[in-house]
């Protein structure tokens, strides 16, 4: 046994270790809730604090603390002291006047992150609404979320991908697996590193507390622990078809390459647009047909680079099928597009058109490269002309670099919602649910920001029995800008809600929401709330 | 954008008008236990229409009703269980009216006109509070307004669009 293949093997006991301890952590039963803060929540304050304070039900420690200036932008607050179940922090100094929100998230003893928010001003609230909860970028942790996904890509498509190449093509060599293997134990390293990273960023949490088991389980918990299993499972059907010769590794080696189809199609943008029919089969194509083309260039470069004497003949075979994988793909590949951006401006308009901009930039001289590979330089190849040879070495590395460039290119999408993703969180609805002793309601605004807008309002009683209203009216209100009662009855279209069809509101903020339910003729109930309005 | 202000302000507009037509008691003082002469002043339709019926709902404490009889309008005596026994003058008394309903005139809303009846007050009121009389004022086409409102602790009738019309209670001289 070598070195690297001992090391891989301690490699993966380890990973399977954490892995099976992760999923054998139990959901518990309560959670710490917090029983008081300093600043209390939307008080007005006369100086800047020199210090916060949470006090919990139980001792907690603490993930993420933000402070979120009025200007939107959020600080990290990393100095803090745990005293009983109160958590003291010292506040930034020179905080100017204005509203603040204290953004928290805490594990309990039991093992569960809470979070939450209180906002308070200092000298008088800002002019503006108080700014909502703010994106803070936390680039160590976007960086290595980012290389985490790079490595994932490698391993999946040049190493799980080699390894089917060299069982079902040829072209196997001492090089090949060296370089094959490399690529599965960094893939190895990647997936599961991935999940802790999910977690940070789901928790919002800095790498330092990448140690937290909670920031584990937070990550195994979100779409991406399905990928993380079957990627990881695909990586080790790609070690195993190494070892092995003849049909179990032919055998093996495709369950690798089905699998890393189905560990994309799992997970991701792309996997959750509708219809799922259509994306999810159309991910997996797009991955296989990835794994099937970037599977080649190592194995058929080490081929050229070493002069393999049947480098020629897997360059032929190869040759034969590859058209099959790149039409799969890339017909996939431009569906996948057209859901995703939704229009023709999304290209340049959006993040993520930007991104699948530069990748169409960087597949062009990819093509372009295998094409001149197949028309021009495969059959002098493999009549042994020598400088066609030299010719055809050169452009499968470049192949090499530019397929890695564009897994790089691929892991930004990470970040970048995909514009149907946009245009859907645009048309979500605003929702609140209003509970009193009387009577409770959820009222539903959709979609909820500014705009032309449809109501819909439950109303049940206040220990959640049938509450068969006579009638109910939607009042409107936002003080902050004049805007006085917009009053509104509902109607019963016959599935139990109240309605309010035309309706619209013409600013974005926090309005003012009563409904006003007609218990019986002598008998009003009034609840109120207040509903953030988006632009 | 433009348009979408106007019909905000067309709404504003249309929003405030309901709110200023109560409907008030007359004497707005009684003592307990004693016998009130409860007089309601009906000084509008709804939004406009005119007013065809007029229901009272009677709070619980208060017995003995007897609504005035009224020229033009029939009087309905919805009669029902009271939640506890009341002592009218050392006579037991456990049901009664619990609303009455004038029906069948048309009070235009340009005009006034008054609705009353007598009522026990009894000792189970408690005195320095507001005894509040609910009343549902029906239209034509539908329309009504529900002065049905009761002030929550701490908050006066003026806290309120649609108010019910109330009687301070203070103790028998
Ligand atoms: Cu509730």
């Amino acid at each position: 046994m070598t070195a690297i293949a001992r090391a891989t093997r301690a490699m993966l006991f380890a990973a399977l270790l954490g892995i099976a301890s992760l999923l054998q952590m139990q959901a518990a039963f309560a959670h710490a809730s917090l029983i008081g803060v300093e600043p209390v929540d939307g008080s007005v304050i006369a100086a800047a604090p020199a210090s916060f304070s949470l006090s919990f039900s139980e001792p907690t420690s603490p993930l993420s603390l933000k402070l979120i200036g009025p200007g939107g932008a959020a600080t990290a607050l990393d100095r803090y002291a745990l005293r009983d179940a109160t958590l003291d922090i010292v506040a930034p100094g020179g905080l100017a006047n204005g509203t603040y929100v204290l953004s928290w998230r805490v594990v309990s003893e039991d093992g569960h992150p809470v979070g939450g928010s209180s906002v308070f001003s200092i000298g008088a609230p800002s002019a503006n609404a108080p700014p909502s909860e703010a994106e803070l970028v936390d680039w160590p942790v976007r960086i290595a979320i980012w290389l985490a996904r790079l490595g994932t890509y490698v391993g999946l498509f040049l190493g799980v991908g080699g390894a089917f190449f060299l069982h079902w093509i040829g072209g196997r060599s001492r090089t090949a697996t060296y370089f094959g293997t490399a690529s599965l134990s960094l893939g190895l390293v990647a997936v599961p590193v991935s999940i802790g990273l999910q977690g940070l960023d789901a928790l919002g949490a800095s790498l330092s507390v990448l140690s937290d088991p909670i920031v584990w389980k937070t990550g195994f918990g979100t779409s991406l622990g399905s990928l993380a299993s079957l990627a990881f499972a695909a990586l080790l059907c790609g070690l195993l078809a190494f070892r092995l010769n003849g049909l179990g590794g032919r055998v093996i080696s495709l369950i690798g390459l089905l699998l890393v189809g189905a560990a994309l199609a799992a997970s991701g943008h792309a996997s959750a647009a509708h219809p799922q029919w259509l994306t999810r089969p159309a991910v997996f194509l797009h991955a296989v047909g990835i794994a099937f083309w970037a599977c080649a260039l190592i194995p058929l470069a080490v081929a050229f680079v070493s002069r393999s004497a049947d480098a020629p003949m897997v360059l032929r075979r190869f040759s034969k099928v590859v058209p099959l994988a790149v039409l799969s793909l890339v017909a996939a590949g431009l569906l996948l597009g057209v859901i995703q951006l939704g229009s023709i401006d999304a290209l340049w308009r959006t993040a993520y058109g930007v991104v699948f901009l530069v990748k169409l930039a960087l597949l062009v001289p990819l093509f372009a490269l295998a094409a001149v590979n197949r028309v021009w330089l495969t059959t002098p190849a493999e009549q042994g002309d020598a400088r066609a040879v030299l010719r055809l070495r050169r452009s499968i590395l470049a192949e090499i670099a530019l397929v890695v460039a564009i897994f790089a290119v691929a892991g930004a999408w990470r970040f970048t919602p995909p514009p149907r993703a946009l245009a859907m969180a645009a048309a979500a609805p605003a929702s609140i649910h209003i509970h009193t002793e009387k009577a409770m309601a959820d009222l539903t605004i959709t979609p909820g920001r500014a705009g032309p807008v449809r109501a819909s309002i439950v109303v049940m009683t206040g220990d959640f029995g049938p509450l068969d209203a006579k009638a109910v009216t939607l009042v409107l209100s936002n003080p902050s800008v004049g805007i006085e009662a917009i009053r509104r009855p509902a109607t019963k279209p016959g599935d139990g809600t109240w309605h309010v069809d035309e309706l619209t509101l013409p600013v974005s903020g926090r309005w003012t929401a009563r409904i006003d339910i007609l218990v019986s003729d002598f008998d009003l109930v009034k609840l109120e709330d207040t509903i953030d309005i988006r632009p | 954008m433009k348009k979408s202000i106007l019909s905000a302000v067309a709404l504003l507009a249309l929003g405030t008008t309901a709110a200023s037509a109560h409907i008030t008691l007359e004497t707005q003082e009684a003592q307990v236990p004693s016998t009130y002469k409860a007089v309601f002043r009906v000084g509008h339709g709804c939004e406009g229409k005119p007013t065809i019926k007029v229901r009272v709902q009677i709070p619980e404490g208060v017995i003995a009703v007897k609504p005035q009889p009224k020229t033009g309008w029939t009087i309905e005596k919805v009669k029902g269980k009271y939640e506890k026994s009341y002592d009218y003058y050392g006579t037991p008394t456990t049901e009664g009216v619990k609303e009455i309903v004038w029906s069948g005139g048309s009070l235009a809303d340009d005009e006034y006109d008054e609705f009353v009846l007598r009522a026990y007050l009894t000792g189970d009121l408690k005195v320095d509070t507001t005894l509040y009389f609910p009343v549902v004022q029906e239209c034509t086409d539908g329309a009504a307004e529900r002065w049905i409102e009761i002030p929550a602790a701490g908050k006066v009738a003026d806290d309120y669009e649609t108010p019910a019309p109330g009687v301070k209670l203070v103790p028998k001289k």
